[in-house]
């Protein structure tokens, strides 16, 4: 530990937290507008994930990474296991199965999936670089397991993420860009492939998602809906509880995967650009942790992360707004849900763990820095 | 720093779209929003009210409960309309209709299932109508004609606005008016519909209503129409079938108008059975038909006063002379038989009217020719339309009159020219047509636009000129076929109430069937092809009032049929305004 600086002194990274607690203020502002006239429980419950989350994200900040490393490979096959009993115990919601009831609370098991798959990608290649296929093929295969179940449930989603977190971290991994060239050339003949193996419904959606307005009343309807309700707020809103796309019920889940148009009626581009301005902030803040990260390690699960929310930010915004097709994936810290909302708190505490052992080599923990 | 770089970029993306979104797209995206959540209800206007010319009611709006559904809020189709039926006692027949028209409907508006629910019928079906969405009871009104028996033809009915009226800017399940006075004062009756904005929320349930402009009720219609003498036309023609039209001389104002046999105008309300429907198209005795307007028989006798007046306007010597009626006049190989056999001997034209003498007018259209008669005719109103309000009148028939049509432009035969002098051959002529001829020689010639609306300053279409005395000779001629012993209308009408000037017409329908020695076949007629009656004439004789056609389809003889149910009429208006005409008047003359 030589490389400690003498008046370096630990403490927490309070700028990340301040940034999660705002966002954390922004989505149970607009949960409520989403659920104040029917559900006021989940409004309630959502404040009991926030409390759950941030003790996770606390047990996570008083974890060592060292430690962290040797909990990744149990993490995935638990994981693993609650993935496989869905089918076989979870509860079935609009068709899909991806529930596991524990008691009272009601697990996603395939949130958890994405982020042990996550961190078991962040630890193979922190000792590897991802430019032979030997180093390749182990956490590919690792990804193909839970894909085929989460394909299963099915959860088209989740899939799509696991996909483009494992393609984003091998690529930050060390992956040849010519390689990656030819993957993307090649992926017609991948898309082809999914196409013929994905249900009736999922192609339906993909169809829906290329032309919106052929079936305005079936398919189509989310997403024109959610198109009006984003589009309608303008650059200043409708005013805090005053949308008329979600308070008249016309906007779908609206509180879950489409909490974003709730927000973007009532708060207009204003409320979007400040939500938006405030991931851009976390996920660069996760990246100048990764920047100063102490080890490999730190560093790839730093950038994990961050190309996590950056993905989920991504897709879910892009989907309320028909940019991509409905594929089911929250909002981080925003939309409804336990599951997601503890284990992205959990993401960020590890983040802040990272922060925490870089042990003063972040420039702006230094004294007098202005963002001390 | 590339991947930092590729997320920042996915991020400005999204960013992009938002601003593409809610900054470029705006103002249409939020017209959208706004069509989402407000919908346009109409409020549909009472219709106003028809009365007579006394202010009696002939049609007027009965409170009710309509019960309609509107298809895409209901949960259970089968198992609603299950429950609605066995509510309202649906037969299948009725179901299976409903559902269909259901079906074939608009899912976003509300369809009329049922009209004229008394409160007892509705009470359960409203009671329980949370349990079923989509299911809509409404106070509304209904149409009901107190007279629908006499006046059927007359006032119309109504019925369901089809495509056509939609078009129109007609509300779905607003009733429009078909025929009738309904129809023809549509504009006037129907009423402006009001709108109600709703704010309704995704399952198109009303959440509040956020402006309403109210419907304004239809403007009443007063009629000239008495509904006295209606009552008393249609109690004198009974269960015959024929038509009766009563005018006011001096104002052309449509006193009575009815046709029979009519049909019930208060079915056509909730939507008539089509069964019901078809069979009265079927029906030979015609009900849908107003015989006094939308058909021409041949005027028979009654035409003689037209060829009279046409013989005094173009000089034909024979109205200043006499001839003689040996009960029939020969054209080359034909016998033109007189209605009397023994014939009349030598006459004149006053009692060539008084006893209907068919040799004298056969020789008087003879002497006129096709062109003369037919230029009279089209004068005092014949072949043309009297200007009434209702739909579908039709013209009847004038030889010679069109000189544009190649058929008329030909020589006419001789037996074609007397046969119309008479009032039959190819002449036709409506009721009302008749009953405004009656009119005119009553008011000196004044030929009216006749109308249904009171107190309507007259419209006189054009005055008929008449040289020196012919009209008083005319109606001196019509006064005896009353008062006269050898008069046709004599025995029916003498005793009329107030006095009556007329003339009889009996149409041959078929020629009669004759033995070889040209006797009558006698023996039971059949009902087809009995003659029809005619009886024209006004009243009182002196200053007359009113005027009338009363027409009887294969009723038989004129003066014994047609003219006791004008006696009956005209002794209704002599009832009716008794103060004006003390009741020993009637035989002044």
């Amino acid at each position: 530990m030589s490389d400690i600086q003498p008046w370096y002194r630990p403490r927490p990274d309070l700028l990340l937290l301040l940034l999660v607690l705002l966002l954390a203020v922004v989505g149970m502002l607009t949960l409520y507008s989403a659920v104040h006239q029917g559900n006021h429980v989940l409004w309630w419950r959502q404040m009991q994930f926030w409390g759950l989350g941030l003790l996770v994200l606390m047990g996570c900040t008083l974890l060592p990474l060292r430690l962290l490393g040797l909990l990744i490979w149990p993490l995935f096959v638990v994981s693993l296991v609650l993935l496989v009993l869905v089918p076989l115990l979870g509860d079935v919601q609009m068709g899909a199965r991806r529930w596991l009831t524990l008691g009272s609370f009601r697990l996603q098991p395939s949130e958890l999936v994405k982020w042990s798959l996550m961190l078991l990608f962040v630890h193979w290649f922190a000792s590897r670089s991802a430019n032979h296929w030997r180093t390749l093929l182990p956490p590919l295969l690792a990804c193909l397991i839970p894909i085929v179940f989460i394909v299963k449930q099915p959860d088209l989603g989740t899939a799509l993420i696991i996909l483009m977190e494992a393609t984003a971290l091998v690529i930050m991994a060390g992956f040849p860009w010519s390689w990656l060239l030819a993957m993307v050339l090649s992926s017609p003949l991948f898309l082809a492939l999914m196409w013929h193996f994905m249900h009736d419904y999922q192609k339906r959606r993909v169809r829906t998602f290329l032309n919106p307005q052929a079936d305005p009343l079936g398919a189509g309807y989310h997403v024109i809906q959610s198109i009006i309700a984003i589009g309608s707020g303008g650059i200043l809103g409708k005013g805090f509880l005053h949308g008329t796309q979600a308070r008249l019920h016309f906007l779908p889940e609206q509180h879950t995967d489409f909490i974003f148009s709730v927000l973007a009626e009532e708060g207009g581009l204003l409320a979007t650009a400040l939500l938006l301005l405030l991931f851009i902030l976390l996920i660069g803040r996760i990246l100048m942790i990764a920047a100063v990260a102490h080890t490999r390690f730190g560093a790839l699960l730093c950038l994990g992360v961050a190309s996590m929310f950056t993905i989920y930010t991504f897709v879910n915004i892009g989907m309320v707004s028909g940019l991509l097709p409905v594929v089911g994936v929250p909002l981080p810290f925003i939309s409804y849900g336990g599951s997601a909302l503890t284990t992205m708190l959990a993401a960020t505490g590890l983040v802040m763990r990272v922060a925490f052992e870089s042990r003063g080599n972040i420039p702006w923990q230094r004294p007098g820095s202005p963002l001390a | 720093m590339v991947a930092s770089g590729i997320m920042l970029l996915l991020l400005l993306v999204v960013t992009g779209r938002l601003v593409q979104l809610q900054w470029k797209q705006h103002e249409g995206l939020f017209l959208q929003a706004e069509e989402n959540r407000m919908e346009m209800v109409p409020e549909l206007p009472l219709r106003g009210e028809i009365l007579d010319r006394h202010g009696v009611v002939l049609a007027q709006n009965r409170v009710s409960y309509r019960l309609s559904l509107i298809p895409e809020r209901v949960e259970h189709l089968s198992a609603t309309l299950d429950f609605l039926g066995a509510q309202l006692a649906w037969s299948t027949r009725q179901r299976q209709l409903i559902a269909r028209r259901i079906r074939h409907h608009r899912p976003d508006r509300p369809v009329l299932l049922q009209d004229k629910l008394i409160w007892s019928r509705a009470a359960p079906i409203a009671s329980r109508q949370y349990h079923w969405p989509g299911i809509e009871i409404e106070a509304s009104s209904y149409r009901y004609y107190p007279f629908s028996k006499q006046t059927s033809h007359l006032i119309g009915y109504l019925a369901l606005a089809n495509r056509h009226d939609l078009h129109q800017g007609v509300h779905s399940g607003e009733l429009v008016g078909r025929s009738g006075v309904e129809r023809a004062f549509e504009r006037q009756l129907h009423g402006t519909a009001g709108y109600r904005q709703e704010e309704v929320d995704a399952r198109g349930r009303r959440v509040r209503i956020l402006s309403r402009e109210p419907s304004q009720v239809g403007k009443p219609v007063r009629l000239s129409i008495d509904i006295v003498l209606q009552q008393a036309a249609s109690a004198a023609l009974g269960s015959r079938t024929g038509a009766v039209a009563v005018l006011d001389v001096h104002s052309g104002e449509v006193l009575a108008l009815l046709s029979k046999p009519g049909y019930n105008t208060n079915l056509f309300i909730t939507g008539l059975e089509q069964a019901r429907w078809n069979q009265w198209l079927a029906d030979p005795s015609k009900p849908l038909l107003n015989r006094a307007i939308q058909a021409a028989y041949p005027p028979a006798s009654t035409m003689k006063l037209i060829t009279a007046l046409a013989g005094f306007r173009f000089h034909a010597p024979l109205v200043h002379s006499t001839t003689v009626c040996k009960g029939f006049l020969t054209l080359a190989d034909r016998k033109l038989r007189c209605w009397k056999h023994r014939g009349h001997g030598r006459i004149g034209i006053t009692r060539a009217i008084i006893e209907s003498c068919d040799v004298f007018f056969y020789r008087l259209g003879d002497q006129l020719g096709m062109a003369h008669l037919s230029v009279t005719a089209r004068d005092w109103g014949l072949g043309e339309r009297t200007g009434i309000e209702l739909f579908g009148e039709v013209k009847g028939h004038i030889p010679g009159a069109n000189p544009h049509h190649i058929r008329e432009q030909r020589r006419w035969y001789r037996g074609e020219i007397m046969i119309s002098a008479i009032g039959q051959g190819s002449v036709t002529t409506t009721p009302l047509q008749m009953a405004r001829v009656a009119a005119t020689i009553a008011n000196g010639g004044k030929l009216l636009r006749l109308t249904l609306l009171a107190n309507q300053p007259p419209q006189i279409e054009r005055q008929i000129v008449v040289q020196g005395d012919t009209l008083q000779t005319i109606r001196q001629a019509m006064r005896h076929v009353v008062s006269s012993w050898s008069g046709t209308g004599h025995r029916a009408l003498s005793q009329a109430k107030l006095a009556t000037a007329g003339k009889t017409g009996t149409a041959q329908v078929v020629r009669t069937k004759r033995d070889a020695h040209g006797n009558k076949i006698k023996g039971r007629v059949m009902q087809r092809d009995r003659d029809h009656a005619w009886f024209m004439g006004y009243a009182p004789f002196q200053h007359p009032e009113i005027a009338l056609a009363v027409f009887v389809e294969h009723g038989g003889h004129g003066g014994k049929v047609a003219g006791p149910i004008a006696r009956a009429i005209i002794d209704a208006y002599a009832m009716e305004h008794a103060a004006k005409h003390p009741i020993n008047s009637a035989h002044d003359s």
